[in-house]
């Protein structure tokens, strides 16, 4: 199959690169852009492990041709804090005990942030219905919907002010 | 004993948490190395066959091909996935029934042939080229169909048709005399469902060999030094040539890969060998539902003696259970059982018998609880209907039969505390235990109900298995510690759990502790991460070999400080003198005037762990639906005695996400099979396990009952987070309905059967 230039903005960069057709999302990003922090745990859309942000909306990378991304905005996990400065889930996640094995974590937390990029104020119902589609074995969910929460709030109150 | 900790008992943020958070973290899926290529497997379409032949010529002329490896051109020693090579204790022989490939195939997903190539897709499309003549064999798939004489031979076995191993024989006091001493005496047998572990990263390998022929395999395995003595073996090879080693993370476990991450170490590492290039293998997920071990299936018969008064007189059990192609853990799982569901209560007249049967599906080996879901689900399943049946109170007729210290058991250590009573004290405050058995919405077509059951389980895996660890605390030139043990942290809090009981022994803060685990090359031997055995063994060790460095810097400090080391304490980084608060010395002063005088402390902690029970009652509290079937969890209570909470954030953690697991067993996960031994249920899509959507308010209690034999207390607690929830929802749903179910899961289409049946 012929080879395509895929052009799309990574973490805010504008970027180009060569893909095969048969190409998925997760694939470009993890094997030819080293960006291993998705992660892929079934290949098959069914576990969430490997979600990323594209065009404000969480989607699992592995089921999204690459070409499809061609001018598309895509956040992955590298792109939305720093040691530094950490974003507001992924402190919350730390601070709260919401990782164990950390496979899940990275899709767990892109689906909980296209969420609260909409959405502020969420319901118990409002994450649980976010995250449905991101597959923990280890936490049983509880302190992932708390981290979550408590995310909101100090997004919420970094807002007001 | 010193009850104020400085770091023990602190729940401090996880040291792994913030890589993890990032995305930065190392799995053995993200490991990509110069030269690379990628292993696929062909796997076996049918449940029991002879290969004729296999013809690989057209898959390896397929450009981009490098190695193609089959079972005539790989190792001939026979091995056994999970570590029982390791761990098997005589005159009990390690069951080695497996070849990396075999000219036999027995169950659909075993392991044919592998290719190794420069890109993914290009090793399948090599898949695809090989061809394979099958002749077909006669296939079972039932365990007590298999141990029939007529059943087709599957291995051979000395002990009876397809029985691996030993059968398992308990016995304490005189049953038969008990049962005649019983006023009433229930029988009841139970089925169990294959369940699997579903980690979230598949089981994978990274296998090297370099020129002078060493070996490094970075995997997903809990147990590094287990996994380099298999490999070794497998390949004739000193072990001190082979290192295994988490890159250090690992996505999950939960028993999966207790010695070998399914074949991925063995088939990667025969591929590199081949093409003289590193080979990465990585299962996809139907692979890792197929071709990796699942919790044992089968069938489990309790029979009581019980008094008028409620007071047991005499309990048997007996286990037939489904372990599948191959043995794995399938010989020592049957002992864990037998053991755990007969010492959950005092009997004075007790015995159990229990093995595995070889039948034609996916191998059953070790998941979460290893054997203790199974034993204590029908244990106390029946125990709910003994205390509906004699007219008492489920916590009562509990509270009048629990193990308690002192008593006797079958198991060769003593039980040394129990938190039991208040676990089930608390619990039953926290779920309104009162409201039980009170018809609720009667006029609605929803049902609710409430249950509990208690359980327990081991803090490592003496006496079912050989179990001992070893580490190493150095103290470093500046005064930091640097500690070293061979366990993994699969998720389950290692490196911080470890990291405080060595700052808190050595006095020093948290973040002056740096740590290597899961690594054959730089830690001492040690078992690794089952058998909830992490904290309490490994900790040990740790605590052991925190306690060796310490006793070293007190006798150099107390020279130079004119004192004796019995006068001495180390706190926040200072040796102080107990006598005199004006006289101390900065560790890191101590560190580097032995180091000027050229020495390091070295501390070495090699332990034989005692064990301790954990207990723990669960309650839930559920809504069956009448018209379609459907139970509702609506919350579940887990109180837990822990013996003490190292870090108790992460004991919370791991009891929470031990109850959803234990909430998938109880009422929608499990993997059937068709007629012909095809697994029906291959990948996240089918296998029913809780999104967050499924999952009721959770609520941990914890129970600190400061077990003497455990580091600062500490009791196993990994495992113990699903052990009776699959009872206590079951006994809910008798309490919404009326309905006594003798197996699970509870799926919609279970209990609907059940409820037209009941019209």
């Amino acid at each position: 199959m012929q080879k395509k230039v895929l052009q799309f903005k990574l973490n805010g960069e504008s970027l180009a690169v060569l893909v095969s057709p048969a190409d998925t999302l997760v694939d470009v990003l993890r094997d030819q852009l080293g960006l291993t922090g998705t992660k892929k745990g079934c290949g098959k859309g069914e576990c969430g492990a490997c979600t990323v942000i594209m065009n404000g909306k969480s989607v699992n990378s592995c089921i999204i041709p690459a070409l499809q991304v061609m001018d598309a905005e895509i956040e992955t996990i590298e792109g939305i804090g720093k040691p530094e400065k950490l974003h507001p889930l992924q402190e919350s996640f730390i601070d709260l005990g919401a990782i164990q094995c950390g496979f899940c974590t990275p899709g767990m937390i892109m689906s909980a942030k296209a969420l609260l990029d909409i959405n502020l104020s969420p319901t118990t119902a409002d994450i649980k219905e976010a995250i449905a589609g991101n597959i923990c074995r280890c936490t049983g969910y509880t302190k992932i919907e708390e981290a979550v929460l408590a995310a909101a709030d100090k997004m919420k109150i970094k807002e007001d002010r | 004993m010193k009850k104020d900790y400085a770091v023990v008992g602190k729940s401090v943020r996880k040291l792994d948490a913030m890589e993890k958070a990032l995305g930065t973290a190392t799995y053995t899926t993200d490991i990509r190395l110069p030269g690379m290529l990628y292993g696929k497997v062909l796997r076996s379409p049918h449940p029991h066959a002879k290969i004729v032949k296999i013809d690989t010529h057209k898959a390896e002329a397929l450009p981009g091909v490098m190695a193609v490896a089959t079972h005539l051109n790989t190792s001939k020693v026979k091995f056994n996935t999970s570590a029982t090579s390791t761990f098997t204790i005589p005159p009990l022989q390690p069951v080695e029934d497996q070849y990396i490939f075999d000219s036999v195939v027995r169950y659909v997903g075993d392991e044919v042939a592998a290719v190794a190539a420069v890109s993914k897709s290009v090793a399948e499309a090599a898949l695809k080229l090989i061809e394979v003549e099958y002749q077909l064999l006669p296939a079972v798939y039932d365990p007590i169909e298999g141990m029939q004489k007529g059943a087709p031979e599957i291995h051979h076995c000395e002990v009876g048709k397809n029985i691996p191993g030993e059968k398992i024989h308990i016995e304490m006091g005189d049953v038969e005399k008990g049962f005649a001493e019983a006023d009433y005496v229930f029988e009841h047998t139970f089925k169990l469902p294959v369940q699997k572990q579903a980690q979230l990263e598949t089981q994978a390998a990274v296998a090297q060999v370099a020129v002078d022929g060493k070996v490094t395999v970075w995997s997903t395995t809990q147990t590094p030094h287990p996994t380099r003595r298999i490999l070794a073996t497998i390949f004739s090879l000193p072990y001190s040539k082979v290192r295994v080693l988490n890159p250090p993370y690992i996505g999950g476990g939960f028993g999966v890969r207790i010695g070998l991450s399914a074949k991925a170490e063995p088939i990667a590492l025969a591929l590199a060998m081949l093409a003289k290039k590193p080979v990465k293998v990585v299962y996809d997920r139907k692979e890792d539902f197929t071709s990796s071990d699942t919790r044992h299936s089968g069938y489990i018969t309790v029979k009581t003696g019980v008094k008028k008064d409620g007071i047991f007189t005499s309990r048997k059990i007996s286990a037939t259970l489904n372990t599948g192609a191959y043995c794995s853990w399938g010989a020592e799982l049957p002992g864990v059982l037998g053991a755990m569901g007969l010492s959950l209560y005092y009997c004075p007249n007790q015995m159990y018998d229990g093995h595995s049967v070889y039948t034609n599906i996916t191998p059953a080996g070790a998941m979460r609880g290893f054997g203790s879901p199974q034993a204590i689900y029908a244990v106390e399943s029946q125990m709910d209907i003994i205390a509906d049946e004699l007219g008492f109170d489920p916590i009562e007729i509990r509270r009048k039969n629990i193990m308690r210290p002192g008593k006797d058991w079958v198991l060769p250590y003593p039980c040394l505390s129990s938190g039991l009573e208040e676990c089930m004290d608390r619990g039953a405050a926290e779920i309104d235990w009162q409201r039980r058995g009170k018809p609720t919405q009667q006029h609605s077509t929803k049902r609710r109900g409430i249950g509990m059951a208690a359980g327990t389980h081991v803090s490592n895996s003496w006496p079912f298995c050989v179990d001992y660890s070893n580490a190493y605390v150095t103290v470093q030139q500046d005064g930091s510690i640097h500690l070293a043990s061979g366990v993994p942290d699969m998720g389950t809090g290692t490196i911080t759990t470890l990291s405080q009981m060595a700052a808190e022994v050595m006095g020093v803060a948290l973040d002056q502790v740096g740590i290597t685990i899961a690594d054959t090359e730089s830690t001492p031997f040690e078992i690794g991460s089952h058998a909830s055995r992490t904290c309490y063994a490994s900790g040990t060790a740790v605590v052991a070999a925190a306690e060796d460095a310490k006793k070293q810097i007190l006798e150099d400090a107390a020279k130079t400080l004119n004192t004796s080391p019995e006068d001495l304490y180390i706190a926040d980084g200072i040796v102080y003198s107990l006598s005199n608060a004006e006289l101390n010395i900065p560790l890191s002063k101590v560190a580097v005037e032995a180091h000027l005088r050229g020495k390091q402390f070295i501390g070495v902690g090699r332990i034989i762990p005692k064990n301790a029970p954990p207990y723990l009652a669960h309650f839930a509290k559920v809504e069956v639906d009448i018209e379609t079937g459907k139970v509702t969890v609506l919350k579940m209570v887990a109180a837990h005695d822990v013996g003490k909470a190292i870090n108790p954030v992460i004991v919370e953690g791991q009891l929470e996400g031990g109850l959803a697991m234990g909430l998938g067993y109880a009422i929608s996960e499990e993997i059937k099979f068709d007629g012909k031994g095809t697994p029906l249920n291959d990948g996240f899509h089918k296998y029913m396990l809780p999104t967050a959507v499924d999952i009721p308010e959770l609520k941990a209690i914890i129970v600190e009952a400061n077990d003497p034999s455990g580091p600062f207390g500490a009791k196993g607690v990994g495992e113990t987070g699903l052990i009776a929830t699959a009872a206590a929802i079951s006994n809910a749903v008798y309490d919404a309905l009326g309905i006594r179910f003798f197996e699970i899961p509870l799926t919609e289409e279970r209990v609907y059967k059940a409820l037209k049946e009941r019209k």
